[in-house]
């Protein structure tokens, strides 16, 4: 058996409005203000109960079979490639200080380019640090200076000497 | 108003001005004639570039991309039945027909002069109904704004579509809830922050935007690969045919660009109506008002059935402005990605923008003139060219929609740690669009939830802790009431066909 698309959805939201309520009471208070007709927490409270509402309704609410299940929502996805290219932007947020821009760039285009099927080394290469590069300079000129990495300075290979 | 034109005029007539309306309407065509990529995408990957440039210019360039993102959906539509954009959609219905025929040209030209006419037409009301509407919102306080950012989130979400009101109000919901995210304004303590300092200042909104639209989309286009048009794109535009009119099709055009402006124009104004809505509209009233004959050249390629969307859409897009600048509430998830970049230039969209900074209001009003021009003078003798564009394949383009996005982001804050941030944002999009759920409610509840906290907040303390600023002041009233319909009303449709069908069903089940 499988669960409607928007009753999972439904269900989703209210929990989120169950935990986000949760953590109102985690908001601290500056002191008298716990009286006052609008504080931090009042906004957060309604919309908790709101949203909890809103959620509640929709999952007793008669199923729209036109959503279908939600394993048919999540079939036939090519999964695989997102994944990689999450991994790469995530290495690219590591390395972008480290290796600097030029260098990280490169790589995650190429690893990008890669990933999506482009195999021949003369496109995959020329282009990922031709366009980094290209941006670069256009950064430069419009004044945005973005050091080459911090690696080079560890290294020695660069200073931050005048 | 004179002022005021001819200090917008002589901002919208720089140079630099006039280059980026030619190359905003140049990059949002190319954009919108990607399949997957909308209008929000095109805006938002404009942002980063536009921080080095006055608000005057950000905004010139980001109307210019809209424009043209709307245009480039309509080739699609036109030349191979695939709407880029939802505001497009209706245009396909005559659009391809004619293409079909052998008159691609003609109808790229027809779609050229309507959005052109409709475009300028709009930029004329405009020209009018903002400064009134911005003069009369001046005298509004804070319950109203209070009331007005309402009746702008209700309408968003009541005109979502069938089926989708529940979840346009979840997301709307969803949005401002992580506007509350970061230090409370007021008091100065930390919400939902755990205790990260990444968090304090709040989510950044062009983080969201970015990864909620541009990111998200250009993963979804390879998680769920769609079919890919543009090899059938290219071929059709080297083949358009001729691009002319005749003295007869231009006289039929005449009267359906009249009334699709006005009916465009103010559908736009609505909030959360828009180009999709307006064109569905026009289309509809010109096969209403169309004589038996005519009627039946509608879905075959009709030119009154082409022109009218096509006038509606690009007068919706004007008319969404007029919120925008005039109240400083977007009415739309295009209009609510401006204002993002707007706030983030300093520029607080609104009354006062047309008393403070007369010289944004008024050259983006006059740039939408320009930006018309530029579409039909230069876009449309442009469009076999944009083919060749159009070849980049897919494995280089989507790295490069990604890397654009990330660096966008990371220019602003030079924070790694937004990029795992969008990261993270992307994947929670993907799921919610994979369960059907809209993001543009999401955006504008996220960039109307802070502001209506502070006015609520505002009006509570200077009615002194009482709602009855609520109904105190008609206009008040006024708005919540319609905020209430808006709401109510296709809930209400809702409950009453669905009593209708177990209504329907009782007797089967009563018959043994």
């Amino acid at each position: 058996m499988s669960i409607n698309r928007d009753k999972f959805g439904a269900l989703l939201f209210l929990c989120l409005a169950l935990i986000y309520g949760f953590y109102v009471g985690d908001i601290p208070l500056l002191f008298g203000d716990e009286d006052a007709p609008f504080n931090a927490r009042t906004l957060p409270n309604a919309l908790a109960w709101i949203l909890g509402v809103v959620s509640f309704i929709q999952l007793v609410l008669p199923a729209n079979q036109e959503a279908g299940s939600l394993s048919n929502a999540f079939r036939g996805l090519k999964w695989g490639r997102v994944v990689i290219l999450a991994i790469l932007m995530v290495f690219y947020g590591l390395t972008i200080r480290l290796l600097g821009f030029p260098i990280s760039t490169s790589l995650f285009l190429m690893g990008g380019f890669y990933t999506l099927g482009e195999r021949r080394p003369l496109v995959l290469i020329p282009t990922a640090v031709l366009v980094t590069l290209a941006f670069w300079g256009l950064l430069y000129a419009m004044g945005i200076y973005l050091t080459p990495g911090d690696l080079f300075y560890y290294l020695g290979w660069m200073s931050n000497d005048a | 108003m004179l002022d005021g034109i001819f200090s917008g005029l002589s901002t919208a007539v720089m140079p630099i001005n006039l280059l980026m309306v030619a190359v905003g309407c140049f990059a949002g065509t190319f954009i919108g004639m990607l399949p997957g990529l909308g209008p929000i995408t095109a805006i938002a990957l404009m942002i980063p570039i536009t921080y080095g440039f006055d608000p005057s210019t950000g905004l010139i360039l980001m109307a210019g991309v809209y424009y043209g993102a709307i245009f480039g959906g309509s080739t699609s539509s036109i030349l191979i039945n695939a709407p880029g954009v939802a505001g497009t959609v209706a245009t396909a219905f005559d659009g391809y027909p004619m293409a079909q025929k052998g008159q691609a040209g003609k109808a790229l030209a027809i779609a050229a002069y309507s959005s052109f006419s409709g475009g300028t037409i709009a930029a004329i009301f405009l020209l009018v109904a903002a400064p009134a509407l911005a003069s009369v919102s001046l005298s509004f306080q804070s319950g109203d704004y209070f009331a007005l950012m309402v009746l702008g989130l209700t309408a968003v979400s009541a005109f979502a579509g069938k089926g989708q009101v529940l979840k346009a109000i979840t997301m709307t919901l969803f949005g401002i809830m992580l506007s509350t995210i970061g230090t409370d304004p007021a008091a100065g303590v930390a919400r939902f922050t755990f205790g990260s300092m990444d968090l304090v200042d709040g989510i950044s909104f062009l983080l969201l935007a970015m990864s909620t639209f541009a990111l998200s989309e250009a993963l979804l286009s390879i998680l769920r690969p769609t079919k890919d048009t543009r090899s059938a794109e290219e071929k059709a535009l080297k083949s358009l045919g001729s691009m002319k009119l005749s003295k007869e099709e231009v006289k039929t055009m005449v009267p359906v660009i009249g009334r699709s402006s006005v009916l465009g124009f103010f559908t736009g104004v609505l909030p959360g109506a828009g180009a999709t809505i307006a064109s569905f509209l026009a289309y509809g009233m010109e096969r209403n008002i169309a004589s038996a004959k005519e009627k039946l050249g509608f879905g075959k390629g009709s030119i009154r059935g082409l022109s009218a969307p096509e006038t509606a859409n690009n007068a919706a897009c004007s008319g969404s402005f007029v919120p925008l600048l005039t109240l400083g509430i977007p009415g739309s998830g295009t209009t609510a990605v401006m204002m993002g970049a707007l706030i983030s230039y300093g520029v607080q969209p609104g009354p006062r923008l047309f008393v403070e900074q007369p010289d944004v209001f008024w050259s983006v009003i006059i740039s939408m003139y320009i930006g018309n021009i530029v579409l039909l003078v230069l876009n449309l003798p442009l469009i076999p060219y944009i083919s060749r564009l159009l070849a980049l394949p897919q494995q280089l383009l989507v790295p490069f929609v990604l890397f654009f996005s990330l660096v966008g982001v990371y220019l602003v804050t030079f924070n790694t740690m937004d990029i795992h941030m969008m990261v993270i944002a992307a994947g929670i999009a993907i799921g919610l669009r994979l369960l059907n759920y809209p993001m543009a409610p999401m955006l504008l509840g996220f960039i109307l939830g802070k502001m209506m906290e502070e006015n609520l907040r505002r009006a509570l303390a200077i009615s002194d802790g009482s709602i009855s600023f609520l109904w105190e002041r008609p206009i008040t009233l006024v708005i919540l009431i319609i905020s209430i319909l808006f709401l109510t009303a296709p809930l209400i449709g809702n409950l009453r066909s669905w009593l209708a069908n177990r209504k329907a069903a009782v007797p089967n089940d009563g018959e043994l």
